[in-house]
């Protein structure tokens, strides 16, 4: 069987699975017990954000990050901290990756894909007319909201996988270079604007077209691919929607020269890109994108508390979450399940008397902890002890039968959320008593008792 | 009781294998020779054959109704579980099993069988339409045809949960099957599911069914 289940309480959040893992931080799905609500939960390592000097950095970016209330950029909701963890609670979106519908179904149609970059767009402009910048745009981070809708994540967060370092630009040193601009892979030092614009181009591309502008297996064709942007726009694009693509990573012949005969003369080439690449004015002025564009209609509400924010990165013991671990029963998968049929229990083969079993088991719909209390309770009076470690149990019997003692071992596994298996064997003594102490045990456990193996088998014998 | 001393051939029914012979081909761990089967093993199982294949059909071989008269005292009780191993052990796919198919297929669940073989097997089992997968619409079948015979009545959205969770945890490339090696890392983490690939019987097996014949082409060292 697998292990007992774990369930772990951090504040008002009972954590589940995790759904993803960085450098610096973990995210588990967590479900908000007062409200019911799903969220993400954003585990970070203080000890390491403390090694790296990123506290203040981090500090900074999740106060940002709280006032960004825009129906495209995933909702900064909370922070809490415990003596060992920083935890960002964010808002849980269940559409999967926008990518994904490109793996599953290919390039979208041009209306399609516009109505997703439109979004996008709005949600670029929106956070970088706050100071706040991605750095780190790619598939990955683009979501899908149950009803359709786009959703940018990690906005803003980008010290969880960037660092600046001592010329006061931003250096990255991870994610996949087929959306980064040209002058982050030549890591000379950026400002997040143009790096988003170069990715939202990019994103774009592939949306419409199905595939990467620049790709190569080989990396170093790959960054000279990218730095001389050399790309081939599909046929099936209209006029304006090329138009718009070229104009985005178009770089004039010169520098192309300069990227391919004269590398010590990046700083040129780089500053030429930066001139060249387009703007979001231009974009929100565009003839393609303009096509059916409805600016987005939202309700900045009023005040936002900093305070946890505040309380976290000043460490304040009293506001510290507490962190629970609850032992949950054994979750008994769908093979697990499987294997309790009797059709593939070939001891029958053998065992021609069918005499009487040594264990048996029972299902119940009552919550575990309910179980447990009733097996104690019918226990008891008929002379057992009883031992509880988690959702096992011990019982024995204090008079001795005809074989020793008998000593009965229950154990409960949960089927699914409502639904628990209980085993019950005997681990010493006569199986005629065994069997004579279950017939008493299940009279007494008939409100906790959904169905007994013999109803399971019921049928067979009809 | 009495012996049977022959040192002629005796006719046996159709499908006979000698039991020296079926010994020395159904390996046990590791494929030593060692540890195969031994021939009292075979013999007694030969007695257990014998007890099947006569149950209903007196022909000597085990039909379909034969072997689930023995595993559910009923010979109409259909089961998808009993039906897929039924098929596996009829390894010429002629519709019975013959004593040679019975030996070599209980040979996996013996206890002294490779752990290798009985994972195999069992992937063998699950995977029902044979595409060399474990797919998630069979998973699905089978829980649907467990909660069946078990007259276990769940919710579809708690069906799909349960396949859903271990189909998550089994498929480890996201493909949406399970092959052979992501099943031999899901049973390396729950060894519990071939818990019943292994008999214990088997190991007994000459005390429960002892073969009364005597045969003088057997050393004496193996009686």
């Amino acid at each position: 069987m697998s292990q007992p289940k774990i369930k772990r309480r951090v504040g008002k959040y009972e954590v589940g699975r995790t759904i993803g893992e960085g450098t610096f931080a973990k995210v588990k799905f967590a479900r908000n017990s007062e409200t019911g609500d799903p969220v993400a939960l954003k585990i970070l390592d203080k000890e390491k954000v403390l090694k790296h000097k990123m506290a203040e950095q981090i500090r900074r970016e999740v106060a940002t990050m709280k006032l960004i209330k825009h129906p495209n950029v995933v909702r900064l909701c909370e922070v809490m901290g415990s003596k060992t963890k920083i935890y960002i609670v964010l808002e849980f979106v269940t559409g999967g990756e926008l990518f994904d519908k490109i793996v599953n179904h290919g390039r979208m149609s041009e209306n399609e894909a516009r109505r997703y970059f439109q979004q996008l767009i709005n949600a670029v402009d929106y956070c970088h007319s706050r100071g706040v910048y991605h750095r780190d745009l790619k598939p990955e981070n683009l979501l899908l909201d149950a009803y359709g809708n786009l959703k940018v994540s990690d906005f803003g967060l980008s010290a969880l996988s960037q660092q600046v370092r001592d010329d006061g630009l931003l250096h990255t040193t991870c994610g996949t270079p087929n959306y980064v601009a040209p002058e982050v892979l030549n890591d000379r030092g950026y400002d997040g604007v143009t790096a988003d614009l170069w990715s939202c181009g990019v994103i774009l591309f592939v949306l419409v077209a199905g595939y990467l502008p620049f790709d190569d297996p080989n990396l170093m064709n790959l960054y000279k691919k990218i730095s001389v942007a050399e790309f081939t726009c599909p046929p099936w694009l209209s006029f304006s929607a090329r138009k718009l693509i070229t104009s985005w990573i178009l770089i004039p012949p010169l520098t192309k020269f300069l990227a391919s005969y004269h590398l010590h003369q990046l700083d040129f080439m780089i500053m030429q890109i930066r001139i060249m690449r387009i703007t979001i004015p231009e974009i929100l002025d565009d003839e393609w994108f303009k096509k059916d564009y409805k600016p987005p209609v939202f309700e900045e509400n009023g005040e936002t508390n900093l305070d946890d924010v505040e309380a976290v990165f000043k460490d304040s013991e009293e506001h510290h979450v507490t962190e629970k671990k609850e032992e949950q029963p054994t979750a008994m998968n769908a093979f697990e399940l499987i294997s309790m049929s009797k059709g593939l229990n070939l001891e029958n083969l053998f065992d021609t008397e069918q005499g009487f079993k040594r264990e048996t088991r029972f299902t119940s719909k009552s919550p575990a902890d309910e179980i447990i209390n009733k097996i104690e309770e019918a226990a008891k009076p008929l002379g057992f002890d009883v031992q509880k470690k988690n959702y096992k149990m011990r019982l024995a019997n204090v008079k001795a039968g005809r074989k020793g003692n008998l000593n009965v071992a229950t154990e409960i596994f949960q089927v699914a959320p409502s639904l628990h298996m209980v085993e019950v064997r005997k681990a010493k003594g006569d199986t005629l008593e065994f069997h004579k102490f279950y017939k008493k045990l299940s009279t007494s456990l008939d409100d906790v008792v959904w169905k007994t193996e013999d109803d399971m088998q019921m049928r067979e014998t009809k | 009781m009495g012996c049977y001393c022959s040192t002629s051939k005796k006719t046996e029914a159709q499908g006979y294998e000698e039991p020296t012979i079926l010994s020395s081909e159904t390996p046990c761990e590791y494929h030593d020779p060692s540890l195969n089967v031994t021939v009292s093993e075979v013999e007694a199982l030969h007695e257990l054959y014998k007890k099947l294949s006569n149950s209903i059909v007196e022909d000597g071989l085990i039909h379909k109704e034969e072997f689930q008269l023995a595993l559910f005292r009923n010979k109409n009780k259909k089961n998808l579980f009993a039906d897929r191993i039924f098929d596996l052990f009829d390894l010429k796919r002629n519709g019975v099993i013959e004593f040679g198919e019975f030996v070599r297929s209980l040979g996996v669940f013996h206890p002294n069988a490779a752990l290798e073989d009985k994972i195999t097997f069992a992937f063998r089992l699950y995977d029902l339409r044979q595409t060399g997968f474990i797919e998630r619409e069979e998973l699905k079948e089978m829980v649907l045809a467990l909660l069946h015979e078990s007259d276990l009545e769940l919710s579809d959205d708690m069906i799909e949960t349960i396949v859903d969770k271990t189909f998550s945890d089994a498929d480890i490339n996201g493909d949406g099957r399970i092959d052979q090696d992501e099943w031999k890392a899901f049973v390396s983490k729950h060894p519990s599911l071939i818990k019943n690939m292994t008999l214990p019987y088997l190991k007994d097996i000459t005390l429960a069914f002892p073969s009364f014949v005597i045969r003088t082409d057997i050393e004496e060292s193996e009686m």
